[in-house]
């Protein structure tokens, strides 16, 4: 396996490489029963964090997949990954699908986390017939290009959008606390701009006031304007699309400022990063998070997943890793079904997938099931609130009511 | 053989070698990694006109990138203008806005004048990032701009496979390279060489040194936005923080000074070492140790500019004559004989 | 009108940290003529070094400047002993060395992948310090106590770096190189020395600003990027090589930063920004409070 090869052997094939750039293509595996996966995601550069998650997810996966027996319909396969680093770079993305797809001759694509490095990347996976799994790249837009070969397991931006407004309407209902007052602070990217106008439209129709519309720029170093222009606009309840560096930094001074809504509503991201809650603390109490999957969630399976993750890698499982987890048994059950490596084929159970039980269903809805357009249409979110039941800050599933963890009472609104 | 028959047929091997290079490279990878190659080739080249003979840093080109592939973008996508005609446009646009930034900027000293490049390349991008659209223009802000792949052909600038970007980057490559070898011949070359080097003897001379850095950013950044266009055509898709980037400005320089300023196969023999470099370590480390590429990048790049300051083209230039004039005294030896 | 004081503080006191960021380019600047594009790594060794101080011993946070402070004067120091001087000797006849300039970015490009490759990409704060989140609250303004503490570091280490400069032997020799070099070196200086020691000096400066940060920013690999270009546009607003520019230029960008989104989104004071520095440039290159020759 690729990643198996010790230092001095990639140094070695590093400078072969380098002097034969001018060349022919290079013959380098010797062709067994593998089912090559190309892995394009993020592992230098802005979304590094982000990018390793996605990648530890997949290397788990992928070494239990093989671990029981690889695909049995191409004599016990094994799954075969190869990693490239996008940098969150557009053009990276597409120059390493061209690789992967040409030279490293993979059967399957995965990636890109960023949006901006989906889209184009996707486009050149379309070209050549490869099928291309997103586990995470939330933008509408993706599975709306018209593309055969694009499958996403997450949920789209407005269907988050849409359940964050669903969620607040519930709490005003349960807690009989009426919301008036909205703002949206937002990272000035593809991302929050994406967001914030599928907020705009839901906040028109729900009847809300819209007193901040905000977009800073994810760069800042200091927010504290920002915060001073909520903190004036009173708003009853805050929204928030931010990244990581910037999720850390809006917390630590919206507390700081003691700003205090009736509640925060953040969008995963930077806020669902793992090291935002050991970066941002007790400031982080209260906030309301949009999620795919949560550590308490009630799905066999998903606690001892959770629990090996955390062994191998140090931290909690995230809703973007259990994507990546998940597309990994959602790819090995379609070779299964395909029973053949032609991409072709691949796509076509791809397309036909109904996958509702498995060492990999440890999400909460019921099947991962593609439209026409390849989204995953039972994908559902969730809400969870940062809080202590026990000893630690952790995050608490609320909402949907039906999957609220037992004994716990949502606080709405914040003290 | 004389000396100047020897260059002649090492020229017109190294153009049969380039053109016949997709027969041989059948790989769209490898064919990919070239077409980025002269591109960044072709990049660092206008680069030079500027930064190398006219002697100051510009460190903002990715700017002029920017401005290219988003006229030649929007009026395709929006308008139905052929990617050649805007290419023109954007070109004579950024040609436009390169003397707008020179007229003030070349007063400055090195640091002053790298710096202020830096700025505007850095607000262009915030300005594209705030701007959803501008008059009738859609610019789509921080989201960018999506070429749906459909149209192929030549009137579209869109082909299906690789060797159409490859010989259209090739010919663009060859025609600033005749450019500006046909510049450093002229009067306008001896110029900016003299301007770049001793400003103050210059304008003794009646030099007019400010006149000919801005014919110099002119001609730089015209040629700078056809690539801009090439890049749009190449990868579909364009957006603020990749093309109006720091990072494409900074490394256009870097290819300069290691391949060597101010001369004319500098550039080229720049990108032909550096590109490889990024593009293969990345590919054998960006999963195991990520990021290990930049530091390769930054090694070479310090050590390359302890031992060779002037660039590598110096020693590789001498290595050519000396070879040259081996095959010359041993031609004129056979022909004594 | 309390909403205006109250930016108009933070501003100053956020920008003051900008000007402590900026000062070691402005040092560096001065005497060896060249833009350190590293100096936003630097900065951010600097952090990672408060903030391992600070986690493993558990001090106050400005107690760490004695160990910071050295530790980075040393580490610029051999940092232009060993990597910037040689490319220097080989530019010996150039004034301004565009050569060290793109080696400084090299260094910048290892700093900081090595950092990722040694800590990973986690963001981290300390999480226990005396100064994290800490108010003042005057009637109902507000103002950030860790940001006071940077003011005043500024405002101190910008101080002691003048005062260094003016009355030490060293600190005129500094100047003697920074203005002519070569009449330096005739009046027996080594420039070389002079070199690593003001690279040393700025260096620590970043080092000192690092500390000031550390109690209320997160650390990363790339965090130094953010502070990178905002150091540029300081030291060329408040002038090149000017020790009180570079705190001045600092507080005018505290000032649209904070001050500005008041009237507009915060996306645009950025654009703002760099149309106040190309504007700069153009009326008046030597800089706001800068000198007409170069320190």
């Amino acid at each position: 396996m690729k990643t198996d090869q010790p230092i001095a052997r990639r140094m070695f094939r590093f400078f072969t490489a380098a002097v034969l750039v001018l060349m022919t293509a290079m013959p380098i595996h010797a062709e067994e029963t593998v089912v090559r996966i190309g892995n394009i995601i993020p592992l230098s550069g802005p979304s590094a964090s982000v990018g390793q998650q996605g990648k530890n997810a997949r290397e788990m996966a992928v070494a239990e997949i093989n671990a029981a027996g690889g695909i049995q319909s191409l004599d016990g396969a094994r799954l075969e990954m190869i990693y490239a680093d996008s940098e969150s770079k557009p053009e990276r993305g597409v120059a390493e699908a061209e690789r992967l797809i040409n030279t490293e001759k993979v059967h399957v694509l995965t990636g890109c986390w960023n949006s901006a490095v989906t889209y184009p990347t996707t486009a050149v996976a379309e070209r050549y017939g490869i099928p291309f799994i997103v586990p995470v790249s939330v933008a509408d837009k993706i599975t709306e290009q018209g593309f055969k070969t694009v499958f996403r397991i997450a949920a789209k931006d407005s269907w988050w959008a849409r359940d964050q407004f669903t969620f607040l309407k519930d709490m005003e209902v349960e807690f009989d606390t009426p919301v008036k007052r909205l703002a949206f602070v937002y990272e000035n990217g593809d991302w929050g701009k994406g967001m914030a106008g599928q907020w705009k439209t839901l906040a028109e129709k729900g009847g809300y006031e819209v007193v901040l519309d905000e977009p800073y720029p994810s760069t800042a170093t200091d927010l504290s304007p920002v915060v001073q222009k909520i903190r004036r606009a009173r708003p009853d309840v805050l929204m928030l699309v931010s990244n990581a560096a910037d999720a850390i930094l809006l917390t630590n001074t919206l507390a700081a400022y003691k700003v205090k809504p009736k509640a925060i509503i953040t969008s995963g991201g930077g806020h669902a990063d793992p090291s935002f809650l050991e970066a941002a603390g007790e400031n982080a109490r209260y906030l309301f998070d949009i999620v795919e999957w949560e550590t308490d969630i009630n799905k066999p399976g998903a606690k001892e997943a959770n629990e090996r993750y955390k062994a191998a890698y140090g931290q909690n499982l995230t809703g973007e890793a259990v994507d990546a987890y998940l597309a990994m048994y959602v790819l090995a059950d379609a070779l299964e079904r395909a029973g053949a490596l032609d991409p072709a084929a691949i796509r076509d159970a791809l397309a036909a997938t109904r996958y509702e039980s498995g060492k990999g269903m440890i999400v909460g809805y019921e099947a991962v099931e593609f439209d026409s357009t390849g989204q995953n249409k039972h994908a559902a979110l969730m809400m969870v609130q940062i809080n202590n039941a026990k000893s630690d800050l952790e995050r608490i599933t609320v909402w949907p009511k039906n999957a609220r963890r037992k004994g716990y009472t949502p606080v709405f609104p914040m003290p | 053989m004389k000396p100047e028959k020897i260059n002649r047929i090492a020229l017109v091997l190294l153009s049969a070698a380039a053109l016949g290079l997709p027969l041989v490279v059948r790989s769209a990878t490898y064919l990919h990694i070239l077409v980025l190659l002269y591109f960044y080739a072709y990049l660092t080249t206008c680069w030079n006109l500027v930064g190398g003979f006219a002697g100051v840093l510009p460190l903002g080109h990715a700017a002029f990138v920017g401005i290219g592939a988003y006229t030649s973008t929007i009026l395709s996508l929006q308008y139905g203008v052929s990617p050649w005609l805007g290419m023109i446009v954007g070109g004579l646009l950024a040609a436009g806005v390169g003397i707008l930034i020179g007229l003030p900027t070349f007063k400055l000293r090195g640091a002053y004048f790298a710096l202020a490049t830096i700025a505007f390349s850095e607000g262009l991008r915030v300005m594209v990032e705030n701007i959803d659209r501008l008059g009738p223009f859609t610019i789509n802000g921080p989201r960018g701009l999506q070429i749906p792949p459909l149209d192929t052909g030549l009137t579209n600038f869109m082909f299906a496979g690789k060797e159409p970007y490859y010989y259209s980057i090739l010919v663009m490559l060859a025609g600033v390279l005749f450019l500006t070898y046909r510049i450093s011949r002229s009067k306008l070359g001896y110029a900016l060489n003299a301007g770049g080097e001793e400003p103050e003897a210059a304008m003794a001379l009646g030099i007019d040194v400010a006149r000919t850095k801005l014919i110099a950013m002119a001609l730089s950044s015209f040629l700078t936005a056809l690539a801009g266009t090439f890049y749009a055509q190449f990868t579909l898709y364009i957006h603020p923080k990749s093309i109006i980037s720091l990072d494409l400005s900074f490394e256009i320089a870097f290819i300069a000074l290691i391949g060597g300023r101010g001369s004319i196969a500098g550039p080229v023999l720049g990108a032909l070492l550096l590109r490889p470099v990024s593009d293969f370590s990345r590919i054998y480390f960006g999963d195991t140790l990520p990021g290990m590429h930049l530091i390769i990048f930054g090694v070479v790049l310090i050590l390359v500019m302890n031992f060779q300051p002037r660039g590598l083209q110096e020693p590789l230039t001498r290595l050519y004559q000396k070879v040259v004039n081996r095959l010359f005294h041993w031609g004129a030896l056979e022909a004594a004989r | 009108m309390i909403y205006m004081i109250e930016d108009t503080i933070n501003g100053i006191l956020m920008g003051s940290i900008y000007g402590l960021t900026a000062l070691g380019l402005t040092i560096i600047f001065g005497v060896l003529k060249v833009i350190n594009f590293a100096h936003g790594s630097l900065l951010m060794v600097g952090m990672y070094a408060a903030y391992w101080a600070v986690a493993l011993t558990g001090l106050h946070p400005y107690l760490t400047l004695v160990l910071v402070v050295p530790v980075m004067f040393v580490f610029g120091y051999y940092l232009q002993d060993i990597v910037i001087q040689p490319i220097f000797r080989a530019e010996k006849n150039v004034r301004e060395p565009i050569t060290v300039i793109i080696v400084t970015t090299g260094v910048w490009y290892i700093l900081d992948n090595l950092t990722l490759l040694v800590f990973g990409p986690h963001y981290r704060t300390i999480q226990v310090n005396p100064l994290r989140g800490r108010m003042l609250e005057i009637g109902g303004l507000m103002i950030s106590v860790p940001k006071l503490w940077g003011f005043v570091s500024a405002m101190v280490a910008a101080a002691a770096v003048y005062v260094f400069l003016q009355r030490t032997r060293m600190g005129r020799a500094i100047r003697a190189t920074s203005l002519d070099r070569d009449a330096a070196s005739l009046m027996g200086i080594n420039p070389y020395k002079v070199y690593n020691v003001a690279f040393g000096i700025g260096t620590a400066t970043a080092g000192i600003a690092a500390v000031t940060l550390v109690p209320f920013y997160n650390v990363f690999p790339t965090v130094g990027v953010l502070f990178d270009i905002k150091g540029f546009i300081i030291v060329v607003l408040g002038g090149l090589g000017s020790i009180g520019g570079a705190i001045l230029g600092g507080i005018i960008i505290g000032l649209i930063e904070s001050v500005g989104p008041q009237f507009m989104t915060a996306t645009w004071t950025e654009a703002i920004v760099y149309g106040l520095f190309l504007l700069v440039l153009f009326v008046k290159p030597a800089g706001l409070f800068g000198v007409k020759y170069d320190w």
